[in-house]
């Protein structure tokens, strides 16, 4: 990683911003603090702005697919950003303003949606409470005569002429009264009452008491007429709602366009983020960010093509500079799995290459079928053929399929192809008993018969990649020159496990083998108790020696672990089992003939789905726990580029150029 | 007197232990899992990846059952004899037990890694990782499950 620093006239920044944003081959650094005679620039209004374009076109775009959903393949998550024309991006720039029309528009035509549609709840509540005053044939807001006074009103409990009549003269003797009931049912009375005028204060009272109510918002019209009103209104609202609504969806076409104006805006808001971070002079501009060493001259080339400018490399400080994994394409797949983990610091050592290898072995052992390797290989290769995904899901998509290449490999040696499906159809149709082991022509290793020796070779397997982490640990010191920690810390124990393996298949063979082994060990341990407590004073030399014996329990569980190797290994085989036998359990009619390929499909789908998914989460923790942890301290920073960072759209590589 | 009850109760109690455990883990993972979903539906895929996992205990249950099953002189083998069947009774109650209390261990412990994960997705394998600790103890008790299965048949007891 070098350190870079580009001197540009102010006139050109435009240019050449948009360049290396195209380019993505520099990382920017904000500068905090400017140096004397420079200044920053701020840029946080325009870029705002065109953050808030972006917000819009996202709502634009949600209502959009909410209204009217677009027919999408399950597959097209694996579709890569659309490519254009380094042309295009005018064009799309010269339309920006409309599009964002529309998406206001869009957004605007949702919200009086949303209001129609909160009025139309108040209105249905209005109907619901006019509902007992239908017969009522003046306003509900009556107004009092000049002898005569009006009450209009209802009480929570059920009364007939009778009852109210004598309640209501329970509560004033003196009252004079006409009354008229308009509905009286489920506990609810709803009348109007007539008193003298002089008597109003007093029935008003007495009806109090009773616990009358007035209407809650009385209207000029009679209960009728206004029904009547209010349901036009809820007409013209709906139709209000189903033209605005049709006015979104004449916009549904519009959507590939503000797509593009999305990003568009947002690699403008990039690029204007960026230009507040950058020194200023009266006429120059600074760009200080750090580059691959490899792309230092095309870089150059690049500068000093489109603008006048001075550039100037120097050795990035190691210990800020971010870190860029390099791999080759058989291991680049599995840098997403590192980075997952954390980006190697500057100590570490990139793990990808060992990381790539064992990834693909272990999912191969627990997948360990020749017919879903094969699968996967075919699927992920046609879907990388049609859908042209991006960077990220291709690598994704690539890991699995290098997986799969294992898992066919490991499917032939466990002699399972669909499970035992070759025999099982083989039987099922010429009615004989034959067995995978049979049937194929290599010698094969059946998990379930030979378990024992499956889980010793496992655990061998995962001898050699916890010592190749300690080697790693022990390259790592070793560079660092702190021979010490390479030699006992690393060393002494690397060569104690090699005793134990050496011991173990001694105990299988020969008791020279086992003495060999033995004596290893027995050396190993001398050597850790004294040499482990090197940094401790006085008693505590020996105390820490001996005590760090007791580190064995940690590799012990850590070789128990890659017992998962056999454990899925034979689940993903047995599972396949059980779903053949459940497919050919419906004899050899023609019906039976159709159950058997729907279990068939079915059932190994399901295989596929839990068992891909097993596999895949207990590689990643095999490298994780039992290899990572053996060496790789991580906290490192990714090299970001300041690239075109944008959800739709990308430039075409040749022209951008 | 054969051990065929023995046989299938230790088939039953395999698939039936093992499987409670993982019903309880998976269900309570699902249930925090579609708490987040209702939040943000995009994040599925995680979400499926992490409510999955305390279901493995069911499948090695499964797998026990379905061993001693084929062994056991149901699906095939000969007809066990008293003591082998209470050895398959026996190598039954180590996936069944060790299955079901890892799995509910383990879906507590995936009810905290969706919420991890939800706050913020780069934790996502954090979580992961963190969540399949568990599952080791359930990979133990399988693997002593198994190696008794396949060894019972050729028991002289």
């Amino acid at each position: 990683m070098k350190s870079v620093q580009i001197i540009a006239l102010r006139q050109d920044r435009k240019r050449l911003l948009e360049h290396l944003q195209d380019s993505g081959l520099i990382q920017i650094k904000k500068t905090e603090k400017c140096k004397k005679g420079f200044n920053k620039i701020d840029m946080t209004s325009q870029e705002q702005v065109f953050e808030r374009n972006v917000t819009l076109s996202e709502q634009a775009l949600k209502i959009l697919d909410r209204l009217s959903p677009e027919k999408k393949s399950m597959l097209s998550s694996f579709c890569g950003r659309r490519e254009i024309d380094p042309d295009e991006i005018g064009v799309i720039a010269s339309n920006a303003g409309e599009v964002i029309n529309i998406c206001n528009r869009i957004c605007e035509l949702n919200k009086i949606c949303a209001d129609n549609a909160a009025e139309q709840i108040r209105i249905r509540t209005s109907l619901t409470q006019l509902e007992p005053w239908r017969s009522l044939d003046i306003p509900l807001n009556c107004h009092d005569t000049k002898t005569t006074a009006v009450i209009i009103g209802s009480i929570q409990k059920e009364y007939d002429e009778i009852s109210f009549a004598q309640t209501l003269a329970e509560y004033s003797p003196e009252l004079e009264f006409e009354f008229e009931i308009q509905y009286s049912s489920n506990g609810l009375t709803c009348l109007v009452i007539f008193v003298p005028f002089a008597q109003k204060e007093l029935a008003e009272n007495a009806l109090r008491d009773m616990g009358f109510a007035k209407p809650m918002n009385p209207g000029n019209l009679t209960p009728l007429k206004e029904t009547e009103r209010l349901n036009l209104k809820s007409r013209q609202l709906i139709d209000k709602t189903e033209e605005a609504h049709q006015e979104i969806l004449s916009y549904a076409d519009k959507r590939n366009e503000i797509r593009d104006t999305q990003d568009y805006f947002r690699i403008r808001a990039d690029k204007y983020n960026v230009i507040s971070g950058l020194e200023h002079s009266k006429n120059v501009f600074v760009i200080t960010g750090y580059v691959p060493e490899e792309d230092c001259t095309k870089l150059e080339q690049l500068c000093t093509r489109v603008a006048a400018c001075c550039i100037e490399f120097s050795d990035a400080d190691e210990s800020d500079a971010p870190v860029k994994l390099k791999n080759n394409r058989f291991t680049r797949p599995a840098q997403g799995i590192v980075s997952m983990y954390s980006a190697p610091s500057h100590d570490d050592i990139d793990p990808t290459p060992l990381l790539a290898f064992f990834f693909y072995f272990f999912f191969g052992m627990m997948f360990s079928d020749a017919g879903y390797g094969l699968l996967m290989v075919i699927v992920i290769g046609i879907v990388l053929k049609i859908f042209k995904p991006d960077e990220k899901m291709y690598n994704n998509l690539k890991l699995f399929q290098y997986c799969g290449v294992s898992t066919f490999f490991w499917g032939l040696i466990f002699g399972s192809i669909f499970g035992d499906a070759p025999a099982v159809l083989y039987n099922f149709f010429t009615g004989s008993k034959i067995t995978m082991a049979q049937m194929l022509p290599w010698p094969t290793l059946d998990p379930q018969k030979d378990a024992l020796m499956l889980m010793i070779v496992s655990i061998a397997f995962g001898l050699v990649h916890i010592l190749v982490g300690m080697g790693c640990k022990f390259y790592i010191c070793w560079k660092h020159k702190d021979y010490a920690a390479a030699l006992f810390d690393t060393g002494l124990w690397m060569l104690m496990l090699i005793g134990f393996a050496v011991l173990a298949a001694g105990m299988a063979t020969t008791q020279t083998v086992m003495l060999i082994g033995a004596g290893i060990a027995i050396a190993c341990a001398i050597g850790l108790i004294l040499t482990q407590g090197r940094n401790k004073k006085g008693f505590g030399k020996i105390v820490g020696g001996a005590a760090s014996l007791y580190d064995i329990t940690g590799y012990i569980s850590d070789l128990l672990s890659y017992s998962r190797l056999l454990a899925l290994g034979l689940t993903t085989g047995v599972m396949a089992q059980v779903f053949n036998m459940l497919a050919t359990m419906f004899g050899t009619s023609w019906i039976g003939f159709i159950f058997l390929i729907i279990v068939f499909l079915i059932g190994h789908a399901i295989n596929i789905g839990l068992n891909a998914l097993g596999s895949y989460v207990h590689t990643m923790r095999l490298q994780y726990v039992e290899m990572f942890g053996k060496f790789y301290e991580g906290g490192g920073n990714e090299f970001k580029p300041f690239s075109l960072n944008s959800k739709y759209i990308k430039i075409q590589e040749e022209k951008s150029k | 007197m054969n051990g065929i009850f023995f046989a299938l109760l230790g088939a039953s109690i395999a698939t039936a232990l093992a499987g409670f455990g993982s019903a309880k883990g998976v269900g309570g993972a699902a249930q925090a899992a579609m708490g987040v979903l209702s939040e943000d539906s995009s994040q599925f895929g995680k979400m499926l990846v992490l409510t999955l996992l305390p279901g493995t205990q069911g499948l090695y249950g499964f797998i026990v059952g379905f061993l001693i099953l084929v062994y056991g002189g149901v699906l095939g083998g000969d007809m066990p004899t008293f003591g082998q069947g209470l050895a398959y009774f026996a190598a039954s109650l180590a996936i069944g037990i060790g299955g079901m209390v890892s799995g509910f261990a383990q879906g507590r412990a995936a009810v905290s890694g969706i919420a991890l994960s939800a706050k913020d997705s780069s934790n996502f394998s954090k979580a992961m990782v963190s969540i399949t600790l568990v599952e080791i103890y359930a990979l133990l008790s399988f693997i002593v499950s198994l190696l008794v299965v396949i060894t019972v048949p050729s028991l002289n007891i």
